[in-house]
């Protein structure tokens, strides 16, 4: 039973799950992701191996790396069920749970084509997450989504067969930047992990989902593709230099979106940034720290993602210009809200601050100053944009008028047990240490450094502080800030617009063309065949015009 | 003003009042904690104040700026 590839039973159990009856349903997917979990306990090792077409495909193999992304993709699963239990409506839950098993058995891949099958499996399955939302908004957005998700896949496949023709191997593997195989495949998971650039999707399509939707969708994809980098370009150096871009620049973005489940798209970038850059030192420190942050991170993403769409579920929109003043509406989401937020901005006895001090750690050791000082800077970013912006502007700031009910039960449960993550992480760093992939003797817990960050965090509430009263902060505007995606929703449709305009001007004109010619030339035929000149009878136009191409090729074949 | 709204203020002006006092607070506590960073930089005297500081002003001064750049109307895609 544990060789079975893990997540592999939740996608066999989603076909069953719009038949069942709706709480039976609920049940039947927890006992779907229990049983998943059980085989990570196969141990380190592989455990599944089939061949298809002389190909060796490595099913399910366990290391001390998948381990912790396995643990933790089973708890997310978990979490989204509780949180989604009211919806009555099937179409989430089946895309969730797929959703959720595909990206749990690419952890488990050997090889890459294994990988790639279950990458593209989890872009199409999430689809459906944002399909759910039913309006042409949310259609558009789903399909900019698939495209740029199938695309990546692609790259994955090209780059691997690349791959595979000049090392021989398709193992999935440590890899070394060079030809062209390897950077095809650098790139779809650069894709995947919304690289500068490339991140348009992330910030276009997770705000639009569903509001159980875009908690599924914040936990897996993002993370799978730094499990990917981490398995295959841990210690590339271009990364640490990618990472610490993309730490810093969502930030600003962040600071200026109304629409808080887009700006929490755009801390969920920023976060990844921090990942990236460990990914790129290399080191065993750093990629500790990589995987602690990837953990941690999850747990305080999705825990953000589900007080802000108990919100949204309660009032209908998360736009920070509609919000305000709930906190005496909704007191348990507020204090769960404030939990994930202090848990991001990484508040010592928070998770944020037990994952990301591993990570600082790995940097600072290796001496790289200014990717240092980014690094903190960003920090100071996201307790803005993150710790700050999403609380005040729901909870507090200004009366709203709205007076709604608390969340519904299970959305308060799926949000407690996600805040019990973020504090326990953020008490029992020795605990939490033991699950990372390598061993780890360090203590966050020093007068030194709990003092620094406490500095850190407390001066940066402090200038938020002083640019509110004071009138500087930018006031929220109902608005559309651009973003990556702009080249391809804008520019690219205004560069091809005219080439577009021209081919088919082209197409038309030789279109008339050639039915004239054509025209003209049956014409002619039926003229001759009307016109005979060797005396009695033809047998037909046709048979005149197969005269001529055989005239022709006897005339071009004697030439010739 | 609506009651609410009242409250909201008060609160907020606590708030704005806690936070000074605790940042005062680590501004001393500087004097007792040998205070020491992963780099060289941050064992300068009270940097992470400094830093927090400035760095979030900083972004906030530049999000104001990329709002000229970045801005459109909300139904600028449809």
């Amino acid at each position: 039973m544990t060789n079975i590839t893990p997540g592999l039973l939740m996608i066999v159990a989603a076909a069953f799950v719009p038949y069942l009856p709706h709480h039976i349903r609920q049940v039947f997917m927890l006992i779907a992701i229990g049983f998943s979990a059980v085989s990570l306990f196969a141990g380190e090792g592989v455990h599944w191996i089939i061949f298809v077409f002389g190909q060796e495909l490595i099913l399910h193999n366990a290391d001390n790396l998948t381990l912790p992304f396995g643990i933790i993709f089973h708890i997310a699963a978990t979490l989204n069920v509780i949180y989604g239990w009211h919806e009555r409506r099937p179409m989430e839950h089946t895309a969730g749970l797929a959703y959720a098993g595909a990206a749990i058995a690419a952890l488990h891949a050997g090889d890459l084509i294994t990988l790639f099958i279950w990458w593209e499996a989890t872009a199409i399955t999430s689809v459906f997450l944002i399909l759910a939302s039913g309006t042409q908004r949310a259609n558009n957005a789903a399909m900019r989504y698939l495209l740029v998700q199938v695309a990546s896949g692609v790259m994955l496949l090209a780059g691997t067969c690349l791959y595979w023709k000049e090392s021989g191997t398709i193992a999935f593997g440590a890899m070394e930047l060079g030809s062209t195989g390897t950077w095809l495949i650098f790139l779809a998971f650069g894709i995947k992990a919304a690289f500068p650039f490339l991140n348009g999707w992330l910030q276009d399509a997770y705000p639009e989902a569903t509001i159980i939707g875009t908690v599924m969708l914040s936990s897996f994809t993002t993370k799978l593709a730094i499990y990917a980098f981490a398995r295959g370009f841990a210690g590339t150096e271009y990364l640490i230099w990618i990472g610490a871009v993309m730490t810093a620049f969502p930030v600003f973005f962040a600071v200026i979106e109304n629409d808080l489940r887009r700006v929490l798209a755009y801390s969920l970038n920023n976060q990844l940034g921090f990942m990236i850059v460990a990914i790129g030192i290399g080191t065993e420190l750093a990629l500790n720290g990589a995987v602690a942050h990837a953990f941690a991170h999850i747990l305080y993403k999705a825990l953000l993602f589900m007080s802000i769409g108990s919100v949204m579920y309660r009032v209908g929109t998360a736009k920070a210009t509609e919000l305000g003043g709930l906190y005496k509406s909704m007191p348990l989401t507020m204090i769960f809200c404030i939990i994930g937020a202090m848990s991001i901005s990484a508040f010592p006895l928070f998770s944020g601050f037990t994952a990301k001090a591993v990570i600082m750690k790995a940097v600072g050791y290796e001496g790289l100053i200014y990717v240092y000082l980014v690094l903190l800077a960003a920090s100071a970013g996201v307790l803005h944009h993150s710790g700050i912006k999403i609380p005040y502007f729901t909870f507090f700031s200004h009366d709203s008028g709205l007076r709604p009910k608390e969340a519904p039960i299970n959305m308060i449960i799926a949000m407690a047990v996600a805040s019990v993550f973020c504090i326990g992480i953020g008490v029992m760093p020795t605990q939490f240490y033991q699950i990372l992939p390598y061993e780890l003797n360090y203590q966050p817990y020093d007068a030194s450094h709990v003092v620094g960050q406490f500095q850190l965090v407390i001066f940066a509430m402090l200038a938020f502080t002083f640019l509110m009263r004071f009138g500087f902060y930018p006031p929220e505007i109902s608005s559309t800030v651009l973003n990556s995606d702009w080249f391809y929703r804008k520019l690219a449709p205004r560069i091809g617009k005219p080439f577009l305009l021209i081919a088919n001007k082209i197409g038309v004109g030789a279109n008339a063309f050639l039915i004239k010619f054509t025209k003209q030339f049956i014409s002619r035929i039926s003229y001759i065949y009307q016109h005979p000149v060797t005396g009695p009878v033809t047998p037909g136009p046709a048979a005149i015009a197969l005269i001529t191409l055989l005239m022709c090729v006897l005339l071009l074949t004697n030439i010739f | 003003m609506s009651n609410l709204n009242q409250r909201l203020k008060k609160m907020g002006n606590y708030a704005s009042v806690s936070l000074v006092i605790i940042g005062i607070c680590l501004i001393i506590s500087e004097f007792f904690v040998h205070r020491h960073g992963e780099i060289k930089l941050e064992d300068f005297p009270v940097f992470p104040v400094i830093y927090g500081f400035s760095a979030s002003v900083f972004i906030v001064v530049v999000g104001i700026g990329l709002r000229y750049l970045l801005m459109r109307k909300e139904d600028y895609y449809d």
